[in-house]
């Protein structure tokens, strides 16, 4: 993936952009693998988790428009910040271009998706911790246990697969 | 949108690393964690690994020696 790393010490308005981008992220990368899927369960599974990423958006979003005082509307948010957070990434096409050599099977798309879910549920776990204020931890938690139950769906399906076999 | 890092950084080991790796310890003195799913585990994995797959991971972390090095696969 692209060349930054969150260190621990972002605000807590940089931290909810940048999980907005990784949803938006996440739910680019259910989109594109659920096409390329012929397991028409799996396919369901992937199109079900890439529109709720879209709801965590808008909570994400939510969030911010409640915590920031830049004065910034939510229309600048997408156009400006997000292009001010994210430059230097990969797009998804690049993403997924560059992962096309571990993504030849179900199987393999499935393993991704769950790598990737582990980051998003690290990412929403350490952060809650952090949070200094009741609104951005129970939003940040909340967001946290449905990237749990993405992650046990996925494993169910790739225990599913594998006794299929 | 745009993909950028964003995880927790840790070393990686390829193979032959983790091989070594193993042959230079004492058994006991590190944690050989597989996060892969049952079948998967039971189908076949390193000897000695400790199964605790993937989605359980965050509520069983109190079962990992904190005092031990965990090779992950």
């Amino acid at each position: 993936m692209g060349m930054v790393t969150l260190m621990g010490d972002e605000s807590p308005l940089e931290v909810i952009v940048f999980a907005y981008g990784m949803e938006q992220g996440l739910g680019e990368f259910y989109s594109s693998a659920a096409g390329m899927i012929e397991d028409k369960d799996v396919a369901g599974l992937l199109r079900k988790l890439a529109r709720i990423e879209e709801s965590h958006k808008q909570k994400l979003l939510d969030l911010y428009m409640t915590l920031n005082t830049t004065g910034k509307g939510s229309e600048a948010f997408e156009a400006e910040i997000m292009n001010e957070m994210m430059e230097g990434g990969f797009t998804t096409k690049e993403f997924l271009e560059k992962n096309r050599p571990v993504m030849e099977t179900t199987a393999d798309i499935l393993s991704l998706a769950m790598m990737l879910e582990t980051q998003g549920l690290d990412l929403y776990l350490r952060y809650s911790q952090k949070a200094e204020d009741e609104e951005s931890r129970r939003v940040l938690y909340r967001i946290a246990e449905d990237e749990k139950a993405h992650l046990a769906a996925l494993g169910d399906m790739m225990e599913a697969i594998h006794n299929e076999k | 949108m745009e993909w950028k890092q964003f995880f927790t950084p840790i070393k990686n080991m390829d193979t032959e690393e983790a091989r070594a790796y193993m042959a230079e310890h004492e058994e006991g003195t590190y944690t050989l964690l597989d996060v892969r799913q049952l079948g998967e585990y039971e189908n076949s994995r390193i000897p000695g690994a400790t199964l605790i797959p993937l989605p359980q991971l965050s509520d069983r972390l109190g079962e990992l020696d904190p005092e031990k090095p965990v090779i992950t696969y």
